[in-house]
């Protein structure tokens, strides 16, 4: 771990980003989409304008090569230019044997390793690459431009593809400064943000804009000017049928997840470790304390409301690990005062709570790290979700209880009005259908009731979002057998990418900060594909990696199932969030625009904060939603 | 001398072949081989003579007792002069028959059988005579595991030197000969790299000659990767065609990696046979396989968790003819030298000794 080298604080917002188009001879839309980047607070700024029209344009938070890392960057003869928005991790190796090749390189950077890969293998570099990015590669001989993704989905794209003319950029807003005309709001994507809180797949909340999918290409030329998308990789359906013992495999994991930990704490650059209590962080800190020379710095968050607070347990893993700890308790007061504009910041909206709590760990960590680790995707490679295991044992109830009997006891136990596990067995034993079930549990059922907050706008709309069949759609796509990973598959797929990562990308960035997740490492994902859904899923969620958890950190006992970053949100909407979402509903174009209907809003809302129902999800898209559109239209509803 | 061992033709693998080239090698002395029962067992030959248990209807741990039994039996009735266990599941047989009949017993160890049985082979080496392992790899993991370093001894296997073919159908080959056993031998890191060796070769080909329980895994994920045009898993295949095989191929490639609980490959055999056909190797670098194939003069060692440098490697002995024959040459030339004969004698040597020594 290299901490010798100390980057300069940055307390404005910095957004690292790329962005580019194929009509911009003169570099105005480059220069307004990097402008758009430069006022969240720049570290760099460069761009490339190819006699040919194709321009390229970069920001950059400089994490490795602090000085010599300018974007964009050419091959030797200037035939071959990239920028490049992330990091590649194993890029160091790449450069070694690039240089054993007989290239010459000129910087430390990765985006340098990048042209040369390119010009050994083409498109076919991205197989090369282990890291969190998207790119942009312009081959000026071939007149054609590569655009990739990361595998996971960690760094955003956004994409319009309108007649013969491409623009891309890393971020949505960036993007609509390039384009002349870009304010639409696509409803199908809201009906997707209102029934699952994220846009899924290749959607975007603005109409005609797209993201490119994770682990795909788009490639585009002068001579075949239409972006074309394809998938370069893939998680396998393997079916494994045998494998080592418990602990053999725990020891294969170990291999594993150590290596993954340690490329992600390469950075010219302080590293810090985000605690959020749960056992896929405590992890990543433990591994990050053996593999550090240094006493990491962890940090967490708590609250002055509610029941949700985990310092306490962020605590114990701190001390267990001798770090320097750091925590921060978001009052009520700092909530009223940060949320809405944390909201109207959003890039795509994302209408998960917990990106409050998480901005505000980020925001901590900034002010002692530049790069920080977390635990993200844990949950979807190593089956983390009780749901799954749930509705594994569902189905396997199903096979031998008539329908009508499951009907029955299932309307028995909803009656009963029971809460937690108690309250889950009725959707365990009810004969429905699996998926449809799956996506009502996994949305707290907003996927069957936001239509009834739906504003003519939405109602009038030919072909509505349905996350049933999206999900649907998803699983038998990707082939894979089997119920649980069938339902891994489409968190990796939808949820992990929409929420998480975007969650997790908008967060940090926001902060200046870089978020870097040592769970989603290609080898490490693949080695939990090849292990057999018995060890993951079978005597407890997470069997597999809560076996490593409870070898690496004994003291801490079995590690309690939890929600990475849970905020008090039910509190926050009846007390330092109520002004917000009143005068949402008062005043916002979501509701003058008839995107939601204010009526059936207002009753959601008075119930609310009358305590006699929790709305909080619900009340919590629409807030989303409302500040973003608040943010495109220029308008504040507060 | 009597021979015990589960691994014995017709049944395939490093260990078989091994055993195999023991028997018809040391002509010096007598042998009996006591082994399992095998499906062709019938039709194969049998240069000496070969006592079978019955394994078909019984668990592997029932028929590993009666191959145990057996070499008891055997040897009390045939009183040899020493007794030889190619595997530590006879250790038990072999050093009960040792004491029995005051002669000296030999334990043959590998490397990752003590890794996944300590105890047993704690008592196979610190009981037999002498341990005999085919590598110095094997010989670290034997001292970890608790052997008697001053019984540890390195005896490296022969290996068959055929005539040198070639009857290339003009497809670019990378061939791997394997049971798809374990995970360590690299198969995974093969098909990320072969994703980057399409790219600069397109009508490259990788051969995979073996089968086992990673085979659909593999099959499934070279599918899923679109490179099922690319990879070909041939399975068990005949001598004939798999001396068709290597003919055909042009570079030898099984990026063998140290598992989690160290172990892996215990000589690599495969390399050797490759490399008396004259094909250059592409192997990791580290364990024993590192001294059966020579970095840069009878092939080229990479970092086995790095497909991208594994790819670099193939690409580069599939692109430059001259360097792979270079390579393949001085490989077939190391390998003229490591004759069954040379490890025979060797072994019997060993025996003299210890009969010596017993007076």
């Amino acid at each position: 771990m290299q901490l010798s080298r100390c980057h300069p604080c940055f307390h404005s917002p910095t957004l690292c980003g790329i962005c580019g188009s194929t009509a911009d001879r003169q570099g105005a839309a480059v220069a307004a989409m990097n402008a758009m980047l430069v006022h969240r607070g720049p570290d760099d700024e460069g761009s490339y304008i190819d006699p040919s029209g194709v321009a390229l344009g970069a920001r950059r938070l400089s994490i490795i090569d602090v000085d010599g890392g300018h974007q964009p960057i050419a091959n030797e003869d200037g035939t071959v230019w990239a920028v490049l928005n992330g990091e590649i991790y194993n890029h160091p190796r790449l450069r070694t044997d690039l240089l054993a090749r007989g290239h010459a390189l000129r910087s430390r950077t990765d985006t340098e390793v990048l042209v040369h890969l390119y010009e050994d293998y083409g498109d076919a570099l991205v197989h090369a690459l282990e890291g969190m990015y998207c790119f942009c590669i312009w081959d000026a001989r071939r007149e054609r431009l590569l655009l990739a993704r990361d595998r996971f989905g960690e760094k955003p794209l956004f994409y319009r593809a309108w007649g013969k003319r491409l623009t891309f950029a890393s971020e949505l807003t960036a993007l609509q400064s390039g384009l002349d005309q870009a304010d639409a709001v696509d409803p199908v994507s809201l009906m997707a943000l209102l029934a699952l809180g994220y846009v899924p797949g290749a959607r975007s909340m603005l109409r005609d804009v797209s993201q490119l999918p994770p682990a795909s290409v788009l490639t585009w030329s002068l001579e075949d000017p239409l972006a074309r998308v394809s998938r370069y990789w893939q998680l396998p359906d393997l079916r494994p049928s045998a494998h080592g013992s418990l602990a053999e495999l725990a020891d294969e994991l170990d291999g594993h997840f150590a290596n993954a930990v340690d490329s992600r704490l390469v950075a010219d650059v302080p590293v810090g470790v985000l605690l959020s209590g749960g056992l896929d962080s405590a992890l990543v800190a433990a591994y990050a304390a053996q593999l550090s020379n240094d006493r990491i710095k962890t940090f967490t968050v708590g609250y002055d409301q509610g029941d949700v607070d985990e310092r306490d347990a962020a605590r114990r893993v701190a001390t267990i690990l001798d770090t320097e700890h750091r925590e921060l308790i978001l009052t009520s007061a700092a909530v009223a005062d940060r949320v809405p504009m944390l909201l109207r910041q959003l890039d795509q909206p994302v209408a998960d709570p917990a990106l409050v709590a998480l901005h505000a760990v980020c925001d901590l960590a900034r002010e002692h790290v530049t790069v920080a680790v977390g635990g993200e995707g844990a949950d979807e490679l190593f089956a983390g979700y009780p749901r799954y295991r749930w509705l594994a044992l569902s189905s396997r109830i199903a096979r031998v209880a008539p329908a009508p009997l499951l009907a029955l006891g299932a309307g028995a136990l909803r009656s009963a009005t029971l809460d937690g596990r108690l309250g889950r067995l009725a959707e365990v034993v009810s004969p429905g259908d699996v998926v449809e079930r799956y996506v009502h549990w996994a949305t707290d059922g907003l996927a069957g009731t936001s239509c009834d907050i739906w504003g003519a706008a939405l109602r009038q709309q030919g072909s509505p979002f349905d996350p049933v069949a999206d999900a649907r759609h998803v699983i038998a796509r990707s082939g894979v057998s089997g119920i649980v990973r069938a339902f891994m598959t489409l968190d990796l797929e939808r949820g992990l990418p929409g929420d998480v990562l975007a969650k997790a990308d908008r967060s940090s960035m926001l902060c200046s900060l870089e978020m870097r997740t040592p769970f989603l490492d290609r080898s490490l994902a693949e080695f939990a594909a090849s292990v057999p859904i018995a060890a993951h899923a079978g005597p407890r969620n997470k069997h597999l990696l809560r076996t490593l958890f409870e070898r690496t950190l004994p003291q801490l006992g079995e590690a309690k199932r939890k929600t990475a970053f849970r905020v008090p949100l039910a509190e926050w909407l009846r007390g330092p969030l109520r002004p917000a979402l009143e005068a949402q509903v008062a005043r916002g174009p979501a509701f003058s625009e008839e995107w939601l209907d204010r009526r059936a809003v207002r009753v959601l809302v008075d119930q609310h904060l009358r305590g006699r129902a929790d709305h909080s999800r619900v009340l919590w898209s629409v807030l989303t939603f409302g500040s973003w559109l608040d943010a495109q239209r220029g308008t504040s509803s507060l | 001398m009597i021979l015990t061992t589960p691994d014995y033709p017709p049944a395939t693998g490093g260990i078989q072949r091994l055993m195999w080239g023991l028997v018809t090698h040391a002509t010096g002395w007598t042998t009996r081989v006591v082994t399992l029962d095998h499906p062709d067992a019938a039709g194969a030959p049998a240069p000496v003579s070969t006592r079978r248990v019955r394994s078909s209807e019984a668990s592997r741990h029932t028929a590993i007792a009666r191959l145990n039994l057996a070499t008891i039996c055997e040897g009390l009735s045939w009183r040899p002069d020493a007794v030889v266990s190619g595997h530590l599941v006879t250790s038990p047989g072999a050093v009960l028959l040792g004491e029995l009949l005051r002669i000296p017993s030999l334990q043959y160890v590998y490397a990752k059988e003590l890794i996944h049985r300590p105890r047993l082979g704690r008592f196979a080496t610190t009981r037999s005579n002498a341990t005999v392992v085919l590598s110095e790899h094997a010989a670290e993991i034997a001292r970890m595991a608790g052997a008697d370093a001053t019984r540890l001894h390195v005896i490296a296997p022969g290996v068959d030197f055929a005539e040198r073919k070639r009857a290339g159908d003009g497809v670019p080959t990378i061939l791997t000969v394997a049971r798809l056993t374990d995970r360590y031998k690299g198969f995974d890191v093969m098909l990320r790299a072969m994703a980057l060796v399409r790219a600069r070769i397109p009508a490259v080909r990788w051969v995979v000659i073996g089968d086992g329980p990673l085979r659909g895994e593999l099959e499934r994920t070279a599918q899923t990767w679109g490179l099922d045009a690319s990879v070909l898993f041939c399975g068990h295949v005949s001598d004939e065609e798999l001396d068709g095989w290597f003919a055909r191929s042009h570079v030898f490639a099984m990026p063998s990696r140290l598992p989690a609980r160290g172990g892996g490959e215990g000589y690599g055999l495969v390399y050797l046979e490759a490399a008396a056909r004259g094909l250059p190797c592409v192997a990791g670098n580290v364990g024993a396989v590192a001294e059966a194939v020579i970095d840069g003069e009878t092939g080229l060692l990479v970092d086995a968790s790095d497909h991208v440098q594994t790819a670099g490697a193939l690409v580069e002995l599939l692109a430059d003819v001259d360097r792979a024959a270079e390579l393949g040459a001085a490989g077939r030339e190391r390998a003229r030298t490591l004759t069954w004969d040379r490890m025979a004698i060797a072994l019997q040597a060993l025996v003299v000794d210890l009969v010596a020594s017993r007076g």
